[in-house]
Protein backbone atom coordinates (compact mmCIF):
# COMPACT_ATOMS: atom_id res chain seq x y z
CA UNK A 1 0.00 0.00 0.00
CA UNK A 2 2.38 2.39 0.80
CA UNK A 3 4.36 1.49 -2.38
CA UNK A 4 1.35 2.26 -4.18
CA UNK A 5 0.34 5.38 -2.56
CA UNK A 6 4.50 6.66 -3.08
CA UNK A 7 3.85 5.67 -7.27
CA UNK A 8 0.20 7.70 -7.02
CA UNK A 9 1.75 10.73 -5.27
CA UNK A 10 4.71 11.03 -7.98
CA UNK A 11 2.35 10.59 -10.98
CA UNK A 12 0.53 13.77 -8.98
CA UNK A 13 3.93 15.76 -9.01
CA UNK A 14 4.83 14.28 -12.25
CA UNK A 15 2.10 15.93 -14.52
CA UNK A 16 1.35 19.45 -14.68
CA UNK A 17 -2.56 18.81 -13.99
CA UNK A 18 -2.41 19.06 -10.27
CA UNK A 19 -0.18 22.61 -10.10
CA UNK A 20 -2.83 23.85 -12.39
CA UNK A 21 -5.54 22.81 -10.13
CA UNK A 22 -3.63 24.08 -7.23
CA UNK A 23 -3.10 27.81 -8.99
CA UNK A 24 -6.57 27.96 -10.27
CA UNK A 25 -7.16 27.33 -6.52
CA UNK A 26 -5.49 30.08 -5.17
CA UNK A 27 -6.63 32.36 -7.84
CA UNK A 28 -10.02 31.57 -6.50
CA UNK A 29 -9.53 32.21 -3.20
CA UNK A 30 -7.60 35.53 -4.09
CA UNK A 31 -10.31 36.88 -6.01
CA UNK A 32 -12.82 35.55 -2.91
CA UNK A 33 -11.04 37.02 -0.36
CA UNK A 34 -10.61 40.62 -1.90
CA UNK A 35 -14.22 40.59 -2.73
CA UNK A 36 -15.54 39.59 0.82
CA UNK A 37 -12.57 41.51 2.84
CA UNK A 38 -13.65 44.76 0.11
CA UNK A 39 -17.48 44.77 -0.39
CA UNK A 40 -18.41 44.11 3.19
CA UNK A 41 -19.14 46.95 4.89
CA UNK A 42 -17.59 47.88 8.11
CA UNK A 43 -20.20 47.15 10.95
CA UNK A 44 -20.92 43.69 9.16
CA UNK A 45 -16.67 42.76 9.42
CA UNK A 46 -16.80 43.98 12.96
CA UNK A 47 -18.94 40.18 13.77
CA UNK A 48 -17.89 36.63 13.82
CA UNK A 49 -19.37 35.54 10.77
CA UNK A 50 -18.23 37.50 8.52
CA UNK A 51 -14.84 37.45 9.48
CA UNK A 52 -14.98 33.82 8.98
CA UNK A 53 -16.38 34.62 5.59
CA UNK A 54 -13.17 36.27 4.80
CA UNK A 55 -10.65 34.28 6.21
CA UNK A 56 -12.32 31.42 5.44
CA UNK A 57 -12.19 32.06 1.60
CA UNK A 58 -10.24 29.60 0.80
CA UNK A 59 -12.32 27.05 1.77
CA UNK A 60 -14.59 26.88 -1.72
CA UNK A 61 -11.59 27.02 -4.05
CA UNK A 62 -9.77 24.87 -2.70
CA UNK A 63 -12.94 21.66 -2.10
CA UNK A 64 -13.94 22.52 -5.68
CA UNK A 65 -10.51 21.88 -7.17
CA UNK A 66 -9.24 19.06 -4.93
CA UNK A 67 -12.59 17.63 -6.04
CA UNK A 68 -11.67 18.27 -9.80
CA UNK A 69 -7.61 17.02 -9.45
CA UNK A 70 -8.78 13.94 -7.73
CA UNK A 71 -11.38 13.14 -10.40
CA UNK A 72 -9.12 14.00 -12.76
CA UNK A 73 -5.78 11.62 -10.87
CA UNK A 74 -8.49 8.68 -11.36
CA UNK A 75 -9.78 9.41 -15.39
CA UNK A 76 -6.92 10.19 -16.53
CA UNK A 77 -5.44 6.62 -16.05
CA UNK A 78 -8.74 5.40 -18.33
CA UNK A 79 -8.01 8.23 -20.84
CA UNK A 80 -4.97 7.40 -21.47
CA UNK A 81 -4.98 3.79 -20.53
CA UNK A 82 -1.95 3.95 -18.06
CA UNK A 83 -4.22 2.29 -15.92
CA UNK A 84 -3.08 -1.34 -17.75
CA UNK A 85 0.23 -0.54 -16.54
CA UNK A 86 -0.83 0.30 -13.02
CA UNK A 87 -2.72 -3.11 -12.67
CA UNK A 88 -0.09 -4.89 -14.31
CA UNK A 89 2.34 -3.78 -11.30
CA UNK A 90 -0.03 -3.49 -8.75
CA UNK A 91 -2.91 -5.76 -9.77
CA UNK A 92 -4.92 -5.81 -6.32
CA UNK A 93 -7.36 -3.21 -7.74
CA UNK A 94 -8.69 -2.25 -4.04
CA UNK A 95 -4.80 -1.49 -3.46
CA UNK A 96 -4.93 1.23 -6.10
CA UNK A 97 -8.01 2.57 -5.77
CA UNK A 98 -6.82 2.74 -2.00
CA UNK A 99 -3.79 4.09 -3.13
CA UNK A 100 -5.46 6.66 -4.78
CA UNK A 101 -8.19 8.01 -2.46
CA UNK A 102 -5.21 8.55 -0.07
CA UNK A 103 -3.54 10.48 -2.18
CA UNK A 104 -6.23 12.43 -3.16
CA UNK A 105 -6.96 13.45 0.77
CA UNK A 106 -2.92 14.60 0.91
CA UNK A 107 -4.28 16.67 -2.18
CA UNK A 108 -7.02 18.05 -0.36
CA UNK A 109 -4.97 18.80 2.57
CA UNK A 110 -2.48 20.05 0.28
CA UNK A 111 -4.81 22.59 -1.22
CA UNK A 112 -6.24 23.39 1.66
CA UNK A 113 -3.47 24.40 3.64
CA UNK A 114 -2.07 26.66 1.17
CA UNK A 115 -5.43 28.31 0.20
CA UNK A 116 -5.74 29.17 3.63
CA UNK A 117 -3.12 30.41 4.04
CA UNK A 118 -3.22 32.69 0.97
CA UNK A 119 -7.31 34.11 2.54
CA UNK A 120 -5.62 34.00 6.11
CA UNK A 121 -2.90 36.21 4.86
CA UNK A 122 -4.64 38.27 2.40
CA UNK A 123 -7.53 38.60 4.50
CA UNK A 124 -6.10 39.69 7.75
CA UNK A 125 -3.73 42.37 6.10
CA UNK A 126 -7.42 43.80 4.16
CA UNK A 127 -8.70 43.45 8.11
CA UNK A 128 -6.07 45.66 9.43
CA UNK A 129 -5.91 48.04 6.81
CA UNK A 130 -9.56 48.67 7.19
CA UNK A 131 -9.26 49.06 11.02
CA UNK A 132 -11.22 46.37 12.13
CA UNK A 133 -10.96 44.25 15.33
CA UNK A 134 -10.62 40.79 14.86
CA UNK A 135 -12.74 39.27 17.68
CA UNK A 136 -12.46 35.73 16.56
CA UNK A 137 -10.14 33.76 19.06
CA UNK A 138 -7.58 31.48 18.29
CA UNK A 139 -9.86 28.54 19.04
CA UNK A 140 -12.69 29.67 16.58
CA UNK A 141 -9.94 30.11 14.02
CA UNK A 142 -8.19 26.83 14.32
CA UNK A 143 -12.04 25.46 14.31
CA UNK A 144 -12.48 27.08 11.03
CA UNK A 145 -9.06 25.72 9.72
CA UNK A 146 -9.49 22.27 10.76
CA UNK A 147 -13.37 22.24 9.49
CA UNK A 148 -11.71 23.41 6.24
CA UNK A 149 -9.27 21.41 5.56
CA UNK A 150 -11.13 18.22 6.37
CA UNK A 151 -13.71 19.32 3.64
CA UNK A 152 -11.59 19.96 1.08
CA UNK A 153 -9.76 16.35 2.11
CA UNK A 154 -13.51 14.82 1.98
CA UNK A 155 -13.85 16.69 -1.53
CA UNK A 156 -10.77 14.97 -2.61
CA UNK A 157 -11.48 11.41 -1.80
CA UNK A 158 -15.05 12.10 -3.60
CA UNK A 159 -13.84 13.47 -6.56
CA UNK A 160 -11.58 10.32 -7.21
CA UNK A 161 -14.45 8.13 -6.09
CA UNK A 162 -16.30 9.53 -8.80
CA UNK A 163 -14.14 9.10 -11.52
CA UNK A 164 -13.19 5.31 -10.66
CA UNK A 165 -17.68 5.41 -10.61
CA UNK A 166 -17.78 6.95 -14.35
CA UNK A 167 -14.20 6.91 -15.69
CA UNK A 168 -14.89 8.41 -18.37
CA UNK A 169 -13.01 12.16 -17.66
CA UNK A 170 -15.76 14.42 -19.69
CA UNK A 171 -18.45 12.85 -18.25
CA UNK A 172 -17.22 12.87 -15.39
CA UNK A 173 -16.53 16.52 -15.15
CA UNK A 174 -19.86 17.56 -16.39
CA UNK A 175 -21.09 15.53 -14.03
CA UNK A 176 -19.62 17.45 -11.08
CA UNK A 177 -19.80 20.65 -12.86
CA UNK A 178 -23.48 19.99 -13.20
CA UNK A 179 -23.77 18.75 -9.80
CA UNK A 180 -22.03 21.52 -7.90
CA UNK A 181 -23.25 24.76 -9.71
CA UNK A 182 -26.67 23.49 -10.77
CA UNK A 183 -28.08 20.32 -8.27
CA UNK A 184 -26.53 21.21 -4.82
CA UNK A 185 -27.58 24.88 -5.40
CA UNK A 186 -30.38 24.54 -7.40
CA UNK A 187 -31.65 22.45 -4.31
CA UNK A 188 -30.68 24.19 -1.82
CA UNK A 189 -32.21 27.32 -2.49
CA UNK A 190 -35.89 25.43 -3.22
CA UNK A 191 -35.77 23.30 -0.44
CA UNK A 192 -32.84 24.26 2.07
CA UNK A 193 -34.05 21.41 4.47
CA UNK A 194 -33.62 18.69 2.11
CA UNK A 195 -30.17 20.57 -0.15
CA UNK A 196 -27.78 20.66 3.44
CA UNK A 197 -27.48 17.45 3.41
CA UNK A 198 -26.31 17.13 0.03
CA UNK A 199 -22.27 16.67 -0.35
CA UNK A 200 -21.29 20.38 -1.03
CA UNK A 201 -23.96 21.79 1.48
CA UNK A 202 -22.60 19.63 4.36
CA UNK A 203 -19.13 20.23 2.57
CA UNK A 204 -19.84 23.94 3.67
CA UNK A 205 -20.84 23.64 7.08
CA UNK A 206 -18.09 21.16 8.15
CA UNK A 207 -15.78 24.05 6.79
CA UNK A 208 -17.35 26.38 9.40
CA UNK A 209 -18.89 28.44 6.38
CA UNK A 210 -22.01 30.70 8.17
CA UNK A 211 -24.19 29.98 5.62
CA UNK A 212 -28.37 30.30 6.77
CA UNK A 213 -29.83 26.87 7.12
CA UNK A 214 -26.69 25.00 7.04
CA UNK A 215 -26.11 21.78 9.01
CA UNK A 216 -23.94 22.23 12.47
CA UNK A 217 -20.39 21.55 11.35
CA UNK A 218 -20.27 18.33 12.97
CA UNK A 219 -23.15 17.11 11.39
CA UNK A 220 -22.29 18.93 8.41
CA UNK A 221 -18.93 16.59 8.47
CA UNK A 222 -20.63 13.29 9.33
CA UNK A 223 -23.00 13.62 6.40
CA UNK A 224 -20.27 13.99 4.18
CA UNK A 225 -17.82 11.30 5.44
CA UNK A 226 -21.05 9.42 4.63
CA UNK A 227 -21.82 10.60 1.52
CA UNK A 228 -17.71 10.53 0.74
CA UNK A 229 -17.84 6.60 1.77
CA UNK A 230 -20.77 5.55 0.39
CA UNK A 231 -19.21 6.80 -3.29
CA UNK A 232 -15.87 5.26 -2.01
CA UNK A 233 -17.69 1.87 -1.64
CA UNK A 234 -19.41 2.06 -4.75
CA UNK A 235 -15.84 3.07 -6.58
CA UNK A 236 -14.50 -0.16 -5.06
CA UNK A 237 -17.17 -2.45 -5.97
CA UNK A 238 -17.27 -1.56 -9.99
CA UNK A 239 -13.63 -1.33 -9.47
CA UNK A 240 -13.37 -4.80 -8.56
CA UNK A 241 -16.06 -6.35 -10.94
CA UNK A 242 -14.98 -4.58 -13.82
CA UNK A 243 -12.70 -5.72 -16.83
CA UNK A 244 -10.09 -3.22 -17.59
CA UNK B 1 4.40 -16.16 1.59
CA UNK B 2 3.57 -18.82 -0.84
CA UNK B 3 5.70 -22.26 -0.99
CA UNK B 4 7.16 -21.33 -4.97
CA UNK B 5 7.17 -24.85 -6.86
CA UNK B 6 10.22 -26.25 -7.51
CA UNK B 7 13.02 -24.93 -8.87
CA UNK B 8 15.66 -27.14 -10.90
CA UNK B 9 18.09 -25.91 -13.99
CA UNK B 10 15.42 -25.86 -16.46
CA UNK B 11 13.93 -23.42 -13.87
CA UNK B 12 10.04 -23.49 -14.18
CA UNK B 13 9.17 -27.34 -14.11
CA UNK B 14 5.59 -26.23 -14.25
CA UNK B 15 4.67 -24.33 -17.33
CA UNK B 16 5.00 -20.83 -17.24
CA UNK B 17 1.81 -19.83 -17.80
CA UNK B 18 -1.45 -21.89 -18.91
CA UNK B 19 -4.83 -21.54 -20.36
CA UNK B 20 -7.31 -23.90 -19.05
CA UNK B 21 -11.08 -24.43 -20.74
CA UNK B 22 -10.83 -20.10 -20.92
CA UNK B 23 -13.87 -18.79 -22.07
CA UNK B 24 -15.17 -14.95 -22.38
CA UNK B 25 -18.37 -14.58 -23.13
CA UNK B 26 -20.07 -10.68 -23.84
CA UNK B 27 -23.69 -11.25 -23.54
CA UNK B 28 -23.94 -14.07 -26.86
CA UNK B 29 -20.71 -13.24 -28.26
CA UNK B 30 -18.09 -15.62 -26.99
CA UNK B 31 -15.11 -13.96 -27.60
CA UNK B 32 -12.93 -16.59 -26.46
CA UNK B 33 -14.68 -20.36 -26.13
CA UNK B 34 -13.09 -22.86 -24.38
CA UNK B 35 -8.97 -22.19 -24.78
CA UNK B 36 -6.48 -24.39 -23.50
CA UNK B 37 -2.68 -23.92 -24.40
CA UNK B 38 0.70 -24.16 -22.06
CA UNK B 39 3.95 -22.61 -22.33
CA UNK B 40 7.05 -23.64 -21.40
CA UNK B 41 9.84 -22.11 -19.93
CA UNK B 42 12.40 -20.64 -22.82
CA UNK B 43 10.10 -21.05 -25.38
CA UNK B 44 8.69 -17.90 -27.65
CA UNK B 45 5.31 -18.39 -28.92
CA UNK B 46 3.81 -16.84 -31.34
CA UNK B 47 -0.21 -16.17 -30.69
CA UNK B 48 -1.77 -16.09 -33.80
CA UNK B 49 -5.16 -15.07 -35.57
CA UNK B 50 -7.02 -12.04 -37.45
CA UNK B 51 -7.91 -9.11 -35.98
CA UNK B 52 -10.96 -9.85 -33.46
CA UNK B 53 -10.24 -13.28 -32.84
CA UNK B 54 -10.18 -12.86 -28.94
CA UNK B 55 -6.17 -12.46 -28.81
CA UNK B 56 -5.99 -9.37 -26.51
CA UNK B 57 -9.20 -10.84 -24.57
CA UNK B 58 -7.37 -14.03 -24.04
CA UNK B 59 -3.90 -12.03 -22.72
CA UNK B 60 -6.53 -9.60 -20.83
CA UNK B 61 -7.75 -12.95 -19.24
CA UNK B 62 -4.50 -14.08 -18.24
CA UNK B 63 -3.01 -10.61 -16.84
CA UNK B 64 -5.85 -10.44 -14.55
CA UNK B 65 -7.25 -7.24 -16.03
CA UNK B 66 -10.49 -9.22 -17.22
CA UNK B 67 -12.25 -12.02 -15.52
CA UNK B 68 -12.83 -15.72 -16.97
CA UNK B 69 -16.16 -16.51 -17.55
CA UNK B 70 -15.33 -19.99 -17.36
CA UNK B 71 -11.96 -21.68 -16.79
CA UNK B 72 -8.84 -20.66 -15.28
CA UNK B 73 -5.82 -18.54 -16.70
CA UNK B 74 -2.39 -19.09 -14.38
CA UNK B 75 0.52 -17.66 -14.82
CA UNK B 76 3.41 -19.35 -12.97
CA UNK B 77 0.77 -21.57 -11.58
CA UNK B 78 -1.34 -19.04 -10.35
CA UNK B 79 -3.74 -16.20 -11.12
CA UNK B 80 -1.79 -13.18 -12.30
CA UNK B 81 -3.22 -11.25 -9.33
CA UNK B 82 -1.93 -13.10 -6.67
CA UNK B 83 1.50 -13.33 -8.17
CA UNK B 84 3.94 -11.36 -5.54
CA UNK B 85 5.34 -8.02 -6.83
CA UNK B 86 4.12 -9.67 -10.38
CA UNK B 87 5.78 -6.98 -12.55
CA UNK B 88 9.18 -9.15 -11.21
CA UNK B 89 7.79 -12.09 -12.86
CA UNK B 90 5.85 -10.59 -16.33
CA UNK B 91 6.66 -7.97 -18.07
CA UNK B 92 3.53 -7.54 -20.58
CA UNK B 93 2.75 -4.75 -23.18
CA UNK B 94 -1.62 -4.79 -24.25
CA UNK B 95 -1.33 -1.14 -25.53
CA UNK B 96 1.37 0.62 -26.64
CA UNK B 97 -0.04 3.79 -26.49
CA UNK B 98 -0.61 3.63 -22.34
CA UNK B 99 1.12 6.60 -21.39
CA UNK B 100 -0.17 9.92 -20.00
CA UNK B 101 1.56 12.86 -22.79
CA UNK B 102 1.83 15.09 -19.85
CA UNK B 103 4.42 12.97 -18.02
CA UNK B 104 7.77 12.47 -19.64
CA UNK B 105 9.35 9.20 -20.22
CA UNK B 106 11.45 8.74 -17.50
CA UNK B 107 8.73 9.95 -14.99
CA UNK B 108 6.55 7.23 -16.80
CA UNK B 109 8.97 4.14 -15.59
CA UNK B 110 9.83 5.66 -12.66
CA UNK B 111 5.76 6.06 -11.40
CA UNK B 112 5.82 2.44 -12.38
CA UNK B 113 8.72 1.33 -10.54
CA UNK B 114 8.22 3.15 -7.39
CA UNK B 115 4.90 0.53 -7.21
CA UNK B 116 7.20 -2.42 -7.54
CA UNK B 117 9.70 -0.81 -5.40
CA UNK B 118 12.36 -1.54 -8.75
CA UNK B 119 15.49 1.05 -7.67
CA UNK B 120 15.11 4.47 -10.26
CA UNK B 121 18.81 2.79 -11.53
CA UNK B 122 16.48 0.31 -13.23
CA UNK B 123 15.26 2.99 -15.34
CA UNK B 124 18.05 3.86 -16.45
CA UNK B 125 19.05 0.49 -17.42
CA UNK B 126 16.11 -0.20 -19.56
CA UNK B 127 15.86 3.28 -20.75
CA UNK B 128 19.06 2.57 -22.40
CA UNK B 129 18.28 -0.96 -23.66
CA UNK B 130 15.50 0.43 -26.04
CA UNK B 131 17.41 3.20 -26.69
CA UNK B 132 15.64 6.34 -25.22
CA UNK B 133 17.67 7.91 -23.19
CA UNK B 134 18.28 10.31 -25.03
CA UNK B 135 14.30 11.49 -25.22
CA UNK B 136 13.61 10.21 -21.81
CA UNK B 137 13.65 13.96 -20.41
CA UNK B 138 10.83 15.04 -22.66
CA UNK B 139 7.35 14.54 -22.15
CA UNK B 140 5.67 11.79 -24.00
CA UNK B 141 3.13 14.24 -26.33
CA UNK B 142 5.90 14.52 -28.51
CA UNK B 143 6.71 10.90 -28.81
CA UNK B 144 6.31 9.18 -31.84
CA UNK B 145 4.14 5.93 -32.21
CA UNK B 146 7.58 4.07 -32.33
CA UNK B 147 8.88 5.96 -29.37
CA UNK B 148 6.10 5.27 -27.23
CA UNK B 149 6.00 1.30 -28.25
CA UNK B 150 9.77 1.28 -26.79
CA UNK B 151 9.07 2.86 -23.48
CA UNK B 152 5.95 0.38 -22.82
CA UNK B 153 8.92 -2.08 -23.56
CA UNK B 154 11.43 -0.77 -20.99
CA UNK B 155 8.16 -0.37 -18.61
CA UNK B 156 7.81 -4.13 -19.00
CA UNK B 157 11.46 -4.79 -18.57
CA UNK B 158 12.11 -2.65 -15.32
CA UNK B 159 10.82 -5.94 -13.18
CA UNK B 160 13.30 -8.03 -15.18
CA UNK B 161 10.95 -10.58 -15.64
CA UNK B 162 11.11 -14.55 -16.75
CA UNK B 163 7.83 -13.95 -18.46
CA UNK B 164 7.33 -11.25 -21.58
CA UNK B 165 4.00 -10.78 -22.97
CA UNK B 166 3.55 -8.09 -25.81
CA UNK B 167 0.33 -7.67 -27.79
CA UNK B 168 0.49 -6.77 -31.29
CA UNK B 169 4.34 -5.42 -31.11
CA UNK B 170 4.80 -4.76 -34.32
CA UNK B 171 1.93 -2.19 -35.17
CA UNK B 172 3.43 0.73 -35.49
CA UNK B 173 7.56 -0.54 -35.78
CA UNK B 174 9.01 0.15 -39.18
CA UNK B 175 11.14 -2.59 -40.30
CA UNK B 176 14.28 -1.96 -38.47
CA UNK B 177 12.72 -1.22 -35.58
CA UNK B 178 10.86 -4.62 -35.89
CA UNK B 179 14.55 -6.29 -36.36
CA UNK B 180 15.47 -4.66 -33.42
CA UNK B 181 12.74 -6.53 -31.86
CA UNK B 182 13.15 -9.54 -33.45
CA UNK B 183 16.62 -9.84 -32.09
CA UNK B 184 15.71 -8.69 -28.83
CA UNK B 185 13.08 -11.52 -27.89
CA UNK B 186 15.88 -13.96 -29.10
CA UNK B 187 18.27 -12.47 -26.72
CA UNK B 188 15.49 -12.26 -23.50
CA UNK B 189 14.48 -16.08 -24.24
CA UNK B 190 17.56 -17.41 -23.97
CA UNK B 191 18.57 -18.39 -20.28
CA UNK B 192 15.29 -19.67 -19.64
CA UNK B 193 12.85 -17.09 -20.19
CA UNK B 194 9.78 -17.31 -22.37
CA UNK B 195 8.41 -14.63 -24.52
CA UNK B 196 4.71 -14.87 -25.73
CA UNK B 197 4.12 -12.41 -28.68
CA UNK B 198 0.91 -12.25 -30.72
CA UNK B 199 -0.14 -11.25 -33.84
CA UNK B 200 -2.49 -11.01 -36.49
CA UNK B 201 0.28 -11.12 -39.75
CA UNK B 202 2.28 -14.24 -39.61
CA UNK B 203 4.98 -13.37 -41.53
CA UNK B 204 5.65 -10.67 -38.27
CA UNK B 205 6.96 -13.26 -35.84
CA UNK B 206 7.55 -16.16 -38.29
CA UNK B 207 11.04 -15.92 -37.92
CA UNK B 208 10.99 -14.96 -34.24
CA UNK B 209 8.80 -18.18 -32.78
CA UNK B 210 9.21 -21.74 -32.22
CA UNK B 211 5.78 -22.57 -31.62
CA UNK B 212 3.00 -20.95 -32.64
CA UNK B 213 -1.04 -20.76 -31.32
CA UNK B 214 -3.03 -20.11 -33.66
CA UNK B 215 -6.73 -19.17 -32.50
CA UNK B 216 -9.81 -17.77 -34.67
CA UNK B 217 -13.46 -16.59 -33.17
CA UNK B 218 -11.57 -17.25 -29.72
CA UNK B 219 -10.96 -21.15 -29.96
CA UNK B 220 -7.71 -22.71 -30.64
CA UNK B 221 -6.99 -24.07 -34.27
CA UNK B 222 -3.55 -24.51 -33.47
CA UNK B 223 -0.93 -25.47 -31.36
CA UNK B 224 2.19 -26.50 -32.42
CA UNK B 225 6.00 -26.45 -33.42
CA UNK B 226 6.65 -23.75 -35.36
CA UNK B 227 8.65 -26.83 -37.52
CA UNK B 228 5.11 -29.04 -37.71
CA UNK B 229 3.53 -26.54 -38.91
CA UNK B 230 6.13 -25.73 -42.20
CA UNK B 231 6.20 -29.01 -42.70
CA UNK B 232 2.78 -29.98 -42.68
CA UNK B 233 2.63 -27.28 -46.03
CA UNK B 234 5.65 -28.62 -47.55
CA UNK B 235 4.27 -30.76 -50.44
CA UNK B 236 0.80 -30.76 -51.67
CA UNK B 237 0.85 -31.80 -55.18
CA UNK B 238 -1.93 -30.48 -57.71
CA UNK B 239 -2.53 -32.68 -60.70
CA UNK B 240 -5.12 -32.48 -63.50
CA UNK B 241 -6.04 -35.27 -65.47
CA UNK B 242 -7.63 -36.10 -68.53
CA UNK B 243 -9.47 -38.95 -66.34
CA UNK B 244 -9.44 -37.74 -63.09
CA UNK B 245 -12.02 -40.68 -62.00
CA UNK B 246 -9.23 -43.03 -63.54
CA UNK B 247 -6.08 -41.62 -61.88
CA UNK B 248 -7.67 -41.36 -58.44
CA UNK B 249 -8.68 -44.81 -58.37
CA UNK B 250 -5.05 -45.54 -59.27
CA UNK B 251 -3.80 -43.17 -56.43
CA UNK B 252 -5.87 -44.97 -54.61
CA UNK B 253 -4.94 -48.52 -54.98
CA UNK B 254 -1.23 -47.54 -54.17
CA UNK B 255 -2.43 -46.59 -51.09
CA UNK B 256 -2.12 -42.69 -51.53
CA UNK B 257 -5.22 -40.60 -50.77
CA UNK B 258 -6.22 -37.24 -53.03
CA UNK B 259 -9.12 -34.93 -52.58
CA UNK B 260 -11.07 -33.26 -56.02
CA UNK B 261 -11.22 -29.72 -56.15
CA UNK B 262 -12.71 -27.93 -59.09
CA UNK B 263 -11.62 -31.23 -61.20
CA UNK B 264 -8.28 -31.02 -59.97
CA UNK B 265 -6.66 -33.73 -57.75
CA UNK B 266 -4.82 -32.79 -54.53
CA UNK B 267 -2.11 -35.01 -52.99
CA UNK B 268 -0.38 -34.90 -50.16
CA UNK B 269 2.73 -36.88 -48.52
CA UNK B 270 4.16 -37.76 -51.94
CA UNK B 271 6.25 -36.37 -54.39
CA UNK B 272 5.20 -35.26 -57.76
CA UNK B 273 7.73 -38.11 -59.55
CA UNK B 274 5.72 -40.69 -57.75
CA UNK B 275 2.34 -39.25 -58.88
CA UNK B 276 3.67 -39.22 -62.60
CA UNK B 277 5.06 -42.53 -62.43
CA UNK B 278 1.05 -44.15 -61.02
CA UNK B 279 -0.51 -42.09 -63.64
CA UNK B 280 1.42 -43.54 -66.45
CA UNK B 281 1.02 -46.96 -65.36
CA UNK B 282 -2.58 -46.09 -65.54
CA UNK B 283 -2.71 -44.97 -68.84
CA UNK B 284 -4.02 -40.96 -67.80
CA UNK B 285 -3.18 -38.26 -69.71
CA UNK B 286 -2.21 -35.30 -67.61
CA UNK B 287 -2.39 -31.55 -68.42
CA UNK B 288 -0.80 -30.28 -65.32
CA UNK B 289 1.42 -31.36 -62.28
CA UNK B 290 2.46 -28.97 -59.80
CA UNK B 291 4.49 -29.14 -56.35
CA UNK B 292 2.43 -26.49 -54.34
CA UNK B 293 4.60 -25.51 -51.69
CA UNK B 294 2.02 -22.72 -50.01
CA UNK B 295 3.98 -20.17 -47.93
CA UNK B 296 2.96 -19.89 -44.07
CA UNK B 297 1.57 -17.21 -44.75
CA UNK B 298 -1.20 -19.06 -46.93
CA UNK B 299 -1.77 -21.64 -44.39
CA UNK B 300 -2.55 -19.10 -41.48
CA UNK B 301 -4.85 -18.19 -43.84
CA UNK B 302 -6.50 -21.06 -44.41
CA UNK B 303 -6.47 -22.02 -40.93
CA UNK B 304 -8.26 -18.89 -39.74
CA UNK B 305 -10.29 -18.38 -42.62
CA UNK B 306 -13.79 -19.69 -42.20
CA UNK B 307 -15.36 -21.57 -45.36
CA UNK B 308 -17.98 -20.40 -46.92
CA UNK B 309 -20.53 -21.72 -45.80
Amino acid sequence: MTDQLGSELLKLRTTRTTAWFLLAAVAVTVLGTLVEGLSTSLGRLAQEDPQRTVLGAGGSGATLFATFAGLIAVTSEFRYGTIRPTLLFEPRRRVVLGAKLAAATLVGIVFAVVCLLVSFGAGLVILAERNVDVTLSGAQMLALVLGTVAASALGGVLGASVGALIRNQVGAVVAIVAYAFLVDAVVFAAVPSVGRFLPGKAGDALAGQPVEHLLAPALGGAVLVAWTLLFAAMAAVRMDRSDI
Amino acid sequence: MVAAPACTEHRWVEPVLSAVGLTKRFGDLVAVGDLSFELNAGSVTGFLGPNGAGKTTTLRMLLGLAEPTHGRALVFGRPFAELERPATRVGAVLEAADVHPGRTGRNHLRVLARAARIPVSRVEEVLELVDLKGAAGRRAAGYSLGMRQRLSLAAALLGDPELLVLDEPANGLDPEGMRWLRDFLRAFATHGRTVLVSSHVLAEVAQTVDQVVIINRGRLVVESPLSELTARLAGTIRVEAVQPDVLEAALRDAGIASERTNGKLHVHGVTAERVGEIALAAHVGLRELVTESASLEEVFLELTTEPPS
